[in-house]
């Protein structure tokens, strides 16, 4: 009888830690079209990408930021690069093709759609920004800012394809093929 | 003004030369042409190109460091528009894509350097297949889907692994030399198309997708396939021989049944008849009698039939095969008369009709074979045929007479006797036969048995064979029967024969009025008497068989032994039956 009862606090004391320390291990996972972003990145992707001189530069720097980033930081640089994108990228680009800018407008929407997931995330204490996470978006910013700012918003709209892979890959099994 | 251009001279003339130096066109468009691990970059040629004329094609991974553009040296041939970069852009479905870029050179001149639009990244690659293998099962299209397997490609990078997910492919069928038809979109590598009507060549082709990705997507070459007619298939084949199986089943069966009715139908043994034996022949040779003869019973040797079997059904009875109602034998139809045998009868009666011993048919010494209708004198039956005829010497034949018992008439005439041209012959015998027969005989039990010899059987067989032909078919046909029995046993009602007991006697028809003895009807008799003339030759060869038995009057078993002989005289049987 009080074999029982030993094993069953240690049952429960051991259910205890493991959820906790599963609490801190969730991941704030992001339901979005991924197909639909891609669709209307291929369609301004030729234009976007022929307008960019600079091709031996690169803003997002994937080697040194993207590639090096950890499962716990996946969160806040996701929110970091999705703030970026919608606060800079989208409104330092002057578009005048109406397709392209429709295109472009599509894809800063879903941005938003994003932005509200993750918030959600962040009031759970799911999106806790380290030190990593913080160098990262740091570097992407300084490279944005090395160029024009034309320049740099081409290129920054240019490399959309690579911020979507990494998106999907990162939040793979609750985006929508 | 002179001497600032004389010094400006030179720098026009150098920037002139310069210019020269990049006079060679540059390519107008590159760009990529990919499909899995295996990555073309294309350019076109510059306008007015020479033979000396090659391309530089410099390469740049996209984000990774150090960044720099290498150059492929593989690709700076003569006349060469594209060049295969797979071998440089391994890493191109886990990156973030390539930069490449193309220049023309021509001795010292090269021109500018012309890049693709668009980064080079998997975006980029074009989905298809190896191709698709087909096999037809049971009328069936088993299709595998064969991907991409390159050589270049990496260990661990297989198309499965990179587009691990939401791989789609569409399929199209069509029969030669008709037009694709689009069928369903498949997630698997395998499918299975049932075949359209008719057989011929068909051919399918597949194109991949990836339901997440935007890459462009190509068909595969069309795979064809011949379906034959196919015969000896293993459904077929099944059909077939569980076919054959429940053939000879059924064959089985009903020659089964065949067997079981031929058994069925097999006569018991008591009816069948021993072929003859030695003995028996010796018996026939031996047989004293050579001719038919009548011989008279004693009347007091047979008991009196009580009144009420005169007029019993069993007379009229169904048994016997007559379909008529109790026949009366008391009716007024036309007796049967049948004159007492006559040697100078001939072949009516056959050779030994004529000569009636007295005793002939009351002795048990008969040993004839009896057909089942004793012909009997007059004098032996005056009382147990009465109403054969209607006469005056009814009254001494108030015994019952269980069988067809003819009397003599007086006259003889043939004309009394119903059908009596059969018995024409046979008629003049009559009174002839009636002086030296025992009227107290009149009574007898059942039939008499008519002794014979086997030759004499023979011939009458045949003669009586000749009045049944010659017949208006109503004429009673009667045989003379010896019966020497005086108390006969009751025979079985199968063997046919009815013994009508004496008063005294268990036999008690219902119905039958008292000290009435109806003849029997002229259906009956002259059924009976038909049955019993229409035995011809294989009867008289039954008799023959049964001539040991008939020429040793053997008490109680007379009756037996006409009983094995009257199997074909169904009469009688119904006589017994009522018993």
């Amino acid at each position: 009888m009080q074999a029982q009862g030993v094993s069953l606090c240690l049952l429960g004391v051991m259910l205890f830690l493991c959820s906790v320390h599963a609490r801190g291990l969730r991941r704030c996972l992001i339901s979005m079209d991924m197909r639909r972003m891609e669709e209307s990145f291929r369609g301004i992707k030729n234009a976007i990408q022929a307008k960019d001189t600079f091709q031996n530069v690169t803003i997002l720097s994937t080697s040194e930021t993207l590639h090096s980033i950890k499962p716990l930081d996946v969160c806040c640089v996701t929110k970091n690069l999705l703030a970026f994108y919608v606060d800079r990228v989208f409104k330092d680009h002057q578009e005048l093709s109406p397709q392209i800018l429709r295109r472009i407008s599509s894809i800063a929407n879903s941005f938003l759609h994003m932005q509200k997931s993750l918030q959600r995330c962040q009031e759970q204490r799911l999106c806790h920004c380290r030190q990593e996470a913080t160098n990262a978006t740091r570097i992407i910013h300084d490279n944005y800012h090395q160029l024009e700012v034309r320049s740099a918003a081409i290129k920054s709209l240019g490399e959309l394809d690579v911020l979507l892979a990494w998106i999907d890959k990162n939040h793979q099994g609750t985006s929508a093929a | 003004m002179l001497p600032r251009l004389i010094v400006q001279l030179p720098a026009l003339l150098s920037l002139l030369l310069g210019f020269r130096a990049h006079e060679l066109p540059r390519p107008s468009s590159v760009w990529f042409e990919a499909e899995f691990f295996y990555h073309v970059l294309h350019w076109t040629p510059i306008p007015n190109q020479s033979e000396s004329t090659y391309y530089e094609v410099e390469l740049l991974r996209y984000g990774v460091e150090p960044i720099y553009w290498n150059p492929i040296r593989s690709c700076s041939q003569t006349l060469v528009l594209s060049c295969d970069l797979t071998m440089q852009t391994l890493d191109l479905y886990h990156s973030n894509g390539y930069r490449a870029r193309v220049r023309a050179v021509d001795g010292g001149q090269h021109s500018n350097w012309t890049s693709p639009n668009t980064r080079f990244s998997v975006d980029e690659v074009t989905l298809t297949v190896a191709g698709v293998k087909l096999e037809v099962h049971d009328g069936i299209i088993f299709g595998v889907i064969q991907l991409p397997r390159p050589k270049m490609a990496p260990a661990g990078d297989t198309y499965e692994s990179i587009f691990h997910n939401f791989r789609e492919y569409e399929i199209e069928v069509r029969k030669v030399p008709g037009r694709y038809k689009s069928h369903d979109k498949i997630k698997h590598e395998n499918f299975n198309l049932p075949v359209p009507r008719g057989v011929g060549e068909f051919c399918v082709r597949v194109k991949p997708s990836v339901s997440s990705r935007v890459n462009k997507e190509v068909w595969s070459k069309e795979e064809c396939i011949v379906l034959t007619p196919q015969y000896f298939t293993v459904t077929n084949l099944s059909i077939f021989f569980t076919f054959v199986l429940l053939l000879c089943g059924a064959l089985a069966f009903f020659l089964a049944l065949q067997l079981y009715v031929q058994r069925r139908g097999k006569l018991p043994t008591v009816l069948v008849f021993k072929k003859p034996s030695p003995f028996s022949l010796i018996s026939q040779l031996s047989c004293p009698e050579t001719q038919d003869t009548i011989h008279p019973l004693d009347e007091q040797a047979f008991p009196k039939v009580s009144p009420e079997l005169r007029n019993s059904e069993l007379h009229g009875s169904t048994d016997s095969g007559f379909s008529s109602a109790k026949p009366s034998l008391q009716t007024d139809e036309p007796q049967f008369h049948l004159p007492a045998p006559h040697p100078q009868a001939g072949g009516t009666l056959g050779k030994g009709a004529p000569r009636l011993p007295e005793d002939s048919c009351s002795s048990g010494g008969s040993k004839s074979t009896d057909s089942g209708i004793c012909l009997q004198e007059p004098s032996l039956s005056p009382g147990t045929e009465p109403s054969w005829e209607p006469q005056a010497g009814s009254d001494s034949r108030d015994q019952l007479d269980s069988g067809i018992g003819l009397v003599q008439n007086p006259e003889g005439q043939p004309e009394d006797v119903q059908g009596g041209s059969a018995l024409g012959p046979v008629s003049p015998l009559g009174p002839e036969v009636a002086a030296g027969e025992d009227p107290a005989a009149g009574a007898f039990q059942g039939y008499l048995k008519q002794t014979r010899c086997p030759e004499e059987r023979a011939a009458e067989a045949g003669g009586l064979e000749e009045e049944s032909s010659s017949t208006d078919g109503l004429g009673p046909k009667f045989k003379t029967c010896v019966d020497a029995e005086v108390d006969w046993p009751l025979p079985a009602l199968a063997k046919g024969y009815l013994k009508q007991d004496p008063p005294e006697m268990t036999l008690t028809p219902s119905g039958a009025p008292a000290g009435q003895w109806n003849p029997p009807t002229e259906d009956w008799s002259l059924l009976g008497l038909t049955r019993c003339g229409d035995l011809g030759a294989s009867d008289w060869s039954f008799a023959h068989d049964l001539a040991p038995l008939d020429c040793v009057a053997a008490p109680g078993g007379l009756l037996g032994s006409f009983d094995s002989d009257l199997v074909a005289l169904p009469l009688i049987s119904s006589l017994h039956s009522s018993e």
